[in-house]
């Protein structure tokens, strides 16, 4: 699946990295990286993992991965940063729990000369390259999207993701934006699905059974459920927001009478993290110490985008992952070897 | 001697364990040096005071289920007092944050004794209260922390006149692990309440018929988890500068350090050193399987599996030594 996309690039720090971490490994090419992720069990993430994984093996430099997989929090990812040091790591991919949290983690990482890249969401620390999604952006393009289509007024329900995630917490950013353009948009419910699919389902559930009244529904991506209940419920379709999530697309496409968009939010930027690592490595220093990657957005309102949404869907993927499997330029698998989930050795 | 050894064999038990652990990760880690060390200790941090608040709750016949949302709690509240304030002002902080703790276990203890519902739905529901109030203190993770307080968890802890070589392998972290602990434990069970909290735990009616005050004790141990709780909450800040409101995984952790230190989930039996040492097996036994490269989705039926063998084999030692 090839499309354009935009590559926003912005420079976080100029700060010189000790010329020491960035003296290649010369003689050898085959190189040790560690994982950190701290949700397990979500599709997005699982996702990630495997396009880590087979961007390690697409790549043939990488001789074994070591992944710390697990839920867990900033204090946690701290202890996996550390373990994954000891363990003699040439590099850690990460995607952080908290921007501030595991600074002196990485820190300790780089100073032991250990190449760091976070991905999908910042951190603060300078040392650390960092290659993500525009969250805020994601927020604002579906947000304004959906008040724009639900005629500028109107009552929204509000789905966020997990309270305290700084992910969340950016999306807010940009929904709030989007909010302020609109003042005859009205907040009916605001809740934290927690970034869980029954959670979010029963959520919604609930608010149609009190009878309130509701003209659109955005989400951080647990959309496919909401869909779901509406169909189930025999209630009137609103415009819904979610992410490009497969299930999602596929109702956008087949779903009679459902208005909807979906925003692009590619879990293969755990491949591109792998190849930013291996690239630095190698010694192709980015001039930029971090890389964002600009969400899209597909809606089935007008004859073009539903034309890009035909495009997009892709039913042979699990429900939960986002179709966008891979970024051009910076991932290199096939789709076949993403969806085995296989790293090197295995 | 011996009879030391047998009267806390289980606690013994557990130190051989964690030897044999720690010769283990050396064999397939051969860097497993002190730097790595340090890195164990400071994992280890929060859930030993995880576990050390359980403890006490426990051993009185208790269980504190919003251990996890307390240590939240105090730790987004210290995270918000400390940001941008005084270096000085952080003196403060600690004992208002330790303060706070104590307040939070006293509540869960008396709405137990007040309503007489049973301790773990009580305590469910506080989950949900000190989570709450978690978020509406800081709704995102925020704050800051004193430096001087980051800088206690740091290095290692010179003594003079004994080398480097040794001083290497006594993480600050652990020093301030030790000290916390001790200056609570040590007099509590050394005191009337120590005895108390035991007897309530081992049979409360037979406490109350001996002139135990079951009530005033059972608040007295949900307060001194609460302490631990809040001592916790506060090296959360340390480690990571900031305060998270989502409660980390520190609850079903410090209930199996509780089980495998050797505290009867009944109560009245255990002490504080076993949980602490447990947590440390625990926390070897993640870096191991991060050093062995373990399927991650593995990982955790390998831990689970480990700590129901250690404490099966523990219940079957115990038995046979019992019917000899």
């Amino acid at each position: 699946m090839q499309k354009a996309r935009h590559l926003g690039l912005a420079t976080l720090a100029t700060a010189a990295m000790a010329a020491s971490s960035l003296v290649p490994a010369l003689a050898a090419d085959s190189y040790t990286i560690g994982i950190s992720n701290t949700v397990q069990g979500n599709g997005w993430r699982e996702e990630m993992i495997c396009a880590m994984k087979a961007q390690a093996l697409a790549s043939g430099n990488v001789e074994s991965l070591n992944i710390a997989h697990r839920n867990t929090d900033a204090a946690g990812q701290l202890e996996d940063i550390r373990n994954l040091i000891a363990a003699g790591v040439d590099a850690i991919v990460v995607n952080p729990a908290n921007p501030e949290g595991i600074n002196p983690a990485i820190k300790e990482a780089t100073d032991a000369g250990i190449v760091v890249v976070a991905v999908d969401q910042a951190v603060t620390e300078p040392s650390a390259y960092v290659i993500s999604n525009n969250q805020e952006q994601y927020a604002y393009l579906g947000a304004k999207w959906l008040f724009e289509q639900v005629g500028g007024e109107g009552d929204i329900i509000y789905m966020r993701g997990a309270a305290g995630a700084s992910a969340d917490t950016d999306r807010d950013t940009g929904f709030k934006k989007a909010l302020a353009e609109y003042p005859d948009i009205n907040i009916a419910q605001e809740v934290f699905t927690g970034w869980q699919q029954d959670q979010g389902k029963q959520q919604i559930l609930d608010f149609i059974a009190s009878g309130i009244p509701f003209d659109g529904i955005w989400t951080s991506g647990i959309d496919n459920v909401i869909v779901d209940a509406l169909v189930e419920s025999e209630v009137d379709l609103v415009p819904v927001v979610g992410a490009d999530n497969a299930g999602f697309v596929g109702q956008l496409n087949d779903v009679e009478g459902l208005v909807g968009a979906a925003v692009t939010n590619p879990g293969s930027i755990g491949g591109a993290g792998v190849t930013l690592a291996l690239r630095i490595l190698g010694g192709e220093t980015p001039s930029e110490q971090t890389v964002l990657v600009d969400p899209e957005l597909w809606e089935n309102a007008t004859d073009a985008g539903k034309a890009q949404l035909a495009a997009a869907a892709d039913p042979s993927l699990d429900p939960e992952w986002p179709v966008s499997i891979s970024i051009p330029d910076w991932t290199t698998y096939t789709k076949e070897q993403i969806i085995a989930c296989d790293g090197p050795g295995e | 001697m011996s009879r030391f050894i047998r009267r806390n064999g289980w606690v013994f038990g557990l130190f051989v364990l964690f030897g044999l652990l720690l010769v283990f990760t050396r064999a397939i880690q051969p860097d497993y040096g002190s730097a790595a060390f340090i890195s164990l200790t400071l994992a280890v941090l929060p859930f030993a005071f995880a576990a050390a608040a359980q403890t006490p709750v426990v051993i009185a016949g208790g269980i504190d289920l919003s251990i996890a949302s307390m240590m939240a709690l105090t730790s987004v509240t210290a995270a918000t007092l400390m940001d941008g304030a005084s270096e000085e002002f952080a003196i403060l902080v600690v004992p208002m944050v330790l303060l706070l703790g104590v307040l939070l276990g006293a509540i869960n203890g008396a709405l137990i004794v007040i309503t007489r519902v049973p301790d773990i739905v009580v305590t469910l529901a506080m989950l949900f209260v000190w989570e709450g109030a978690a978020l509406l203190v800081l709704n995102a993770p925020g704050g800051g922390a004193a430096d001087w307080l980051k800088a206690l968890l740091v290095g290692t802890f010179a003594v003079p006149g004994v080398p480097t070589a040794i001083t290497d392998w006594i993480p600050t972290a652990l020093v301030l692990l030790v000290v916390c602990l001790a200056v609570v434990w040590i007099p509590v069970v050394r005191s009337r309440l120590g005895l108390s909290i035991y007897a309530i735990g081992s049979d409360s009616l037979a406490a109350f018929r001996s002139g135990v005050s079951v009530s005033r004790t059972r608040i007295a141990a949900y307060a001194l988890g609460g302490l631990f709780a809040a001592m916790g909450g506060l090296v959360l800040t340390m480690s990571t500068g900031i305060g998270a409101p989502i409660p980390g995984p520190y609850l079903l952790a410090s209930v199996a350090a509780v089980v495998l230190g050797g505290v009867t989930l009944g109560g009245g039996q255990g002490g504080l050193v076993g949980p602490i040492v447990a947590v440390f097996i625990l926390r070897l036994v993640r870096s191991d399987l991060t050093f062995l490269s373990v399927d991650p989705n593995a990982a955790t039926i390998v831990e689970g599996t480990i700590m129901v063998i250690v404490v099966m084999l523990g219940a079957l030692v115990a038995l046979r030594s019992r019917s000899t």
